[in-house]
């Protein structure tokens, strides 16, 4: 694996990289009975309960990358690692997956503070088109990252993604705000893979889509898929085989993410079952993305040097989550299941829980209201939370006083 | 193969039956239906099994209607309706409901549930049911217990203890489900009274018990009656007082026909008036809507009026729950002394519930090494820190045996927020000849384009696909909006600003 952190720099040697993490897949899975491990779903309380299925690894699959930009949390960082090279290390990433089956396909998205934006695919423009001009007019967005004489399909995620991140970080320089956007970026790679997953598969659930989609597949082929029509017929006829993951790339260290949106992603991609794996740079761990990969069977990794981050992604994060079950990854079994304050934000451990609403409280609220629902708080209850220790001391006087009172 | 073919040469055979092409398989078919014909042929009638005649193709459903033209349009257009539908049944206004609920769900397992009514019996349709009914009831109500009794033989018969993990009680159904288990084979008479009473004496255990909380939990019943009859040792309209008396409520799904007791029952424990149809209590009319009523009963209830006046009377509202939110640990300590070479590993202690309520529940410490050798599965002995005492427990949730703190993952009372903040239905944009968005703002899908309206007729058949958020105004397929609304219940647009 030495050659490979040396020979990162251009994604010209993308298909290199490919076969070394290929190399290290199969010696991986040589050994299954060695590493077998018992599959997760049955006892433990959190997961998913219902049976996995085994199918074959032929399946093509999607792979959804979301890359968080906020400027602060990168600015934080930015004597190990930056955008620029994170990109690339990415791309090579993404150019792997899609090496391994033809039908593969990949989705990148973007996450600022002015919101979230699909990089790859784009509807709005055509990529062949790109191509053809710019072999006359040689305007390449960043150059040495993309050569001429890459592989096709490289190629055409890569300038896509190249170009629009250039205008994305734009956009983030003009706006203020810092908010994470995170959970949008989320929720579009959500219904973006629902409907990878669900495209045509039966009349009846996709009616007006499956019209549109059989009347529009040219148009749709053409813009939305990018890579041709050969994939993306392949993937109409195959839907329902297809599998997906999503990987978050972010350096946040604030916990600011939204906590009701990005659980309802994160019960949503149990449903669907598909894995969310977040590689987390920065110096903090984020425990809302512990949790999503933790709930997912995903992979989480907190990346202290991320300057070997291509190192990281073509092992852990190449594992297709079909073959997960018999190679021991590394990941770190201590998630923090902290849950968000509705009054304050802040994540706590210990705090108070409305039965009403269910809604969480770090303090108990002074007005003895729920700040969601409105209820009215047992007054009884309320003094005798608030009590807090004392409690313990008069309990033993009546430990002590009830002898007292029984003869 | 002699029978097969005289059944098969014989004149009695339906000329309807198109047999020219499969003689065979035709044959078999009617050698099993005759032999069987004794037991069973007073159940449908003429039409024989119920899997026989319930062929539904999808192209018998377009059928030509007098234009001949838009037919096809029509019926997407319907089912483009229905679809709506549903979702808007989801009301997007929040109302409270009373979430922590524990639910005692009786089986009939009397000699009325060997019909054959349901395929293949009422019985193991049941139980199917059951089975998802378990999952989707988890998956709604996260923090809830449930536990499962069948009434057979005139007694009833635990079939999983109180609980709040959905694996044990699937586990529990899929014992039943196994023939080798037949000690559970439908038998004898249902008993109502004895079924109540002990589904009662389990819901009083409830929480872990003797919390101050567990008087607001809503406690109910619900109950699946394949019999027409009961045959009870004493009083049931007692058994019925007592209920209402503890404020449980009873839910009936009747496999045949209505019963006079069971609507008694219904209507007193829900605090509905005397003898007026209640929407507690359903009567199926085919397998569709044995599922229907059943997932009915997954949707928590509304606190209902009585209960919010009464809160608002004596001014003790509802109670605050402290809860502890665990961290996942690491199933072994690896320490290393100074020295790379020595390793020891601890083994873990962990204090949990083995069983919760039953008798050996009395808090055990179990010592779990971890070791892949052992019977015990690997994945058990992560467990999960206590944040006010320490103390490791291994199942969630639980309360801590130690601390008596409450403890749950968040994740558990995350699975209700939506009922919390529920998404507004998105409107169809009108049809023009021009619209502002070109794809679907989820996924990307292309949008088809805007065209001129010439007449009244077309306009009504036809739909700009386009379905708005009217906060963000991002415009969204329908798949999008049916997924978002009915799985993951954000807005992706409106999460973007």
């Amino acid at each position: 694996m030495a050659t490979t952190t040396t020979a990162l720099a251009t994604t010209t040697t993308a298909l290199a990289t490919t076969t070394t993490a290929l190399a290290t897949t199969t010696t991986c899975k040589a050994q299954p009975t060695y590493y077998n491990r018992q599959p997760t779903m049955d006892a433990i309380s959190d997961r998913v309960f219902t049976e996995s299925v085994d199918s074959s690894n032929d399946d093509p699959s999607l792979l959804t990358v979301i890359l968080d930009l906020s400027p602060a949390s990168w600015y934080n960082i930015k004597d190990q690692i930056s955008i620029n090279e994170i990109t690339k290390s990415l791309l090579v990433f993404m150019n792997a997956h899609l090496s391994l089956n033809n039908s593969n396909q990949v989705a990148f998205i973007a996450s600022g503070p002015q919101g979230s934006k699909f990089l790859y695919p784009n509807p709005g423009k055509v990529y062949d088109e790109i191509r053809t001009r710019e072999e006359d007019v040689d305007r390449e967005p960043s150059p040495g990252l993309v050569s001429k004489e890459m592989y096709r399909q490289f190629r055409v995620v890569d300038e896509a993604v190249l170009e629009e991140l250039n205008q994305c970080l734009k956009e983030v320089l003009a706006t203020d705000t810092h908010k994470s956007a995170l959970s949008g970026a989320l929720s579009m790679a959500l219904t973006y893979t629902n409907r990878m997953l669900t495209l045509d598969q039966s009349i009846s659930t996709t009616t007006a889509s499956a019209i549109n989609s059989t009347t529009n597949m040219k148009a749709s082929s053409n813009a939305a898929g990018g890579s041709g029509a050969a994939a993306s017929g392949t993937a109409a006829n195959s839907v329902s085989l297809m599998k997906a993951r999503i990987l978050i790339v972010s350096a946040n260290d604030e916990d600011d993410i939204k906590y009701i949106p990005i659980m309802n992603s994160i019960f949503t991609a149990q449903k669907m079952k598909l894995s969310i794996d977040v590689a987390k740079l920065g110096t903090k761990n984020s425990s809302y993305l512990q949790q999503a990969a933790d709930a997912t069977d995903g992979i989480y990794l907190h990346i202290d040097d991320p300057k070997a981050i291509i190192q990281v992604l073509s092992t852990a994060f190449f594992v297709e989550p079909s073959i997960r079950p018999y190679i021991i990854l590394p990941t770190n079994s201590n998630v923090n299941y902290r849950a968000s304050c509705f009054i304050t934000g802040k994540s706590v451990d210990l705090g108070y829980v409305c039965s009403v609403c269910l809604c969480i409280m770090s303090v108990i609220p002074d007005t003895g209201k729920c700040p969601a629902c409105g209820c009215v708080f047992d007054d009884r209850v309320l003094a005798q939370l608030k009590r807090g220790p004392v409690v313990m001391s008069r309990k033993k006087r009546k430990v002590e006083g009830t002898p007292a009172v029984n003869p | 193969m002699d029978d097969s073919d005289e059944e098969y040469l014989s004149p009695s055979m339906p000329p309807s039956r198109g047999s020219t092409d499969s003689p065979k398989g035709d044959g078999v078919s009617r050698r099993t239906r005759s032999s069987a014909n004794g037991a069973i042929s007073d159940l449908k009638g003429a039409n024989g099994y119920a899997w026989e005649d319930e062929i539904q193709r999808s192209w018998d459903i377009v059928k030509n209607d007098e234009n001949g033209d838009r037919s096809l349009e029509s019926i997407i257009q319907s089912m483009i309706e229905a679809r709506k539908k549903k979702i808007m049944r989801n009301p997007s206004t929040p109302f409270q409901r009373g979430i922590i609920r524990t639910l005692i769900v009786v089986i009939d397992g009397s000699l009325a549930m060997l019909e054959k009514d349901l395929r293949p019996t009422r019985f193991a349709m049941t139980l199917s049911l059951i089975q998802e009914f378990i999952v989707e009831f988890f998956d709604q109500n996260p923090i809830s217990q449930m536990g499962i009794l069948m009434m057979r033989n005139g007694v009833s018969n635990v079939i999983s203890e109180v609980s709040g993990l959905p694996q044990y009680h699937i586990d529990k159904i899929r014992q039943l489900k196994a023939r080798q288990h037949n000690r559970y084979e439908p038998k004898g008479d249902p008993s109502l009274q004895n079924s109540l009473e002990m589904a009662r004496s389990m819901l009083m255990y409830n929480f872990g018990g003797g919390h101050s909380n567990d008087t607001k939990n809503s406690k109910e019943i619900l109950l699946i009656f394949g019999a027409l009859f009961t045959s009870d040792p004493g009083d049931i309209h007692k058994t019925i007082d007592h209920l209402v008396r503890d404020d449980i409520k009873v839910k009936i799904i009747g496999l045949s026909a209505q019963v006079s007791i069971c609507q008694e029952l219904v209507n007193r424990t829900n605090n509905e008036q005397k003898s007026i149809s209640s929407k507690n209590y359903g009567v199926i009319m085919h397998e569709t809507h044995f599922r229907e009523l059943l997932m009915d009963c997954v949707v928590p209830l509304p606190i209902s009026e009585k209960d919010k006046a009464e809160q608002n009377e004596k001014k003790n509202g509802v109670p605050l729950i402290k809860m502890g939110f665990p961290s996942k640990i690491q199933p072994k300590f690896t320490v290393s002394i100074n020295n790379p070479n020595f390793n020891i590993d601890f083994p873990q202690l962990s204090a949990s519930h083995p069983t919760q309520g039953s008798e050996d529940s009395k808090q055990v410490v179990e010592v779990s090494t971890g070791e892949l050798g052992s019977d015990m599965n690997p994945n058990n002995v992560i467990g999960y820190q206590c944040p006010q005492c320490k103390n490791k427990v291994s199942n969630l949730p639980t309360v801590c045996p130690v601390c008596g703190l409450m403890l749950i993952l968040s994740t558990h009372l995350a699975r209700s927020y939506h009922h919390l903040v529920p998404l507004a239905p998105f409107t169809e944009v009108p049809v023009s000849s021009s619209y502002t968005s070109q794809y679907c703002y989820g996924c990307l899908l292309m949008f088809p384009k805007g065209v001129s309206v010439k007449s009244k007729a077309s306009l009504e058949s036809m739909t700009s696909s386009r379905y708005r958020c009217m906060k963000c105004s991002n415009d969204f397929c329908i798949d999008c909006d049916v997924f978002v609304h009915e799985a993951l219940h954000n807005c992706p647009g409106c999460e973007n600003n």
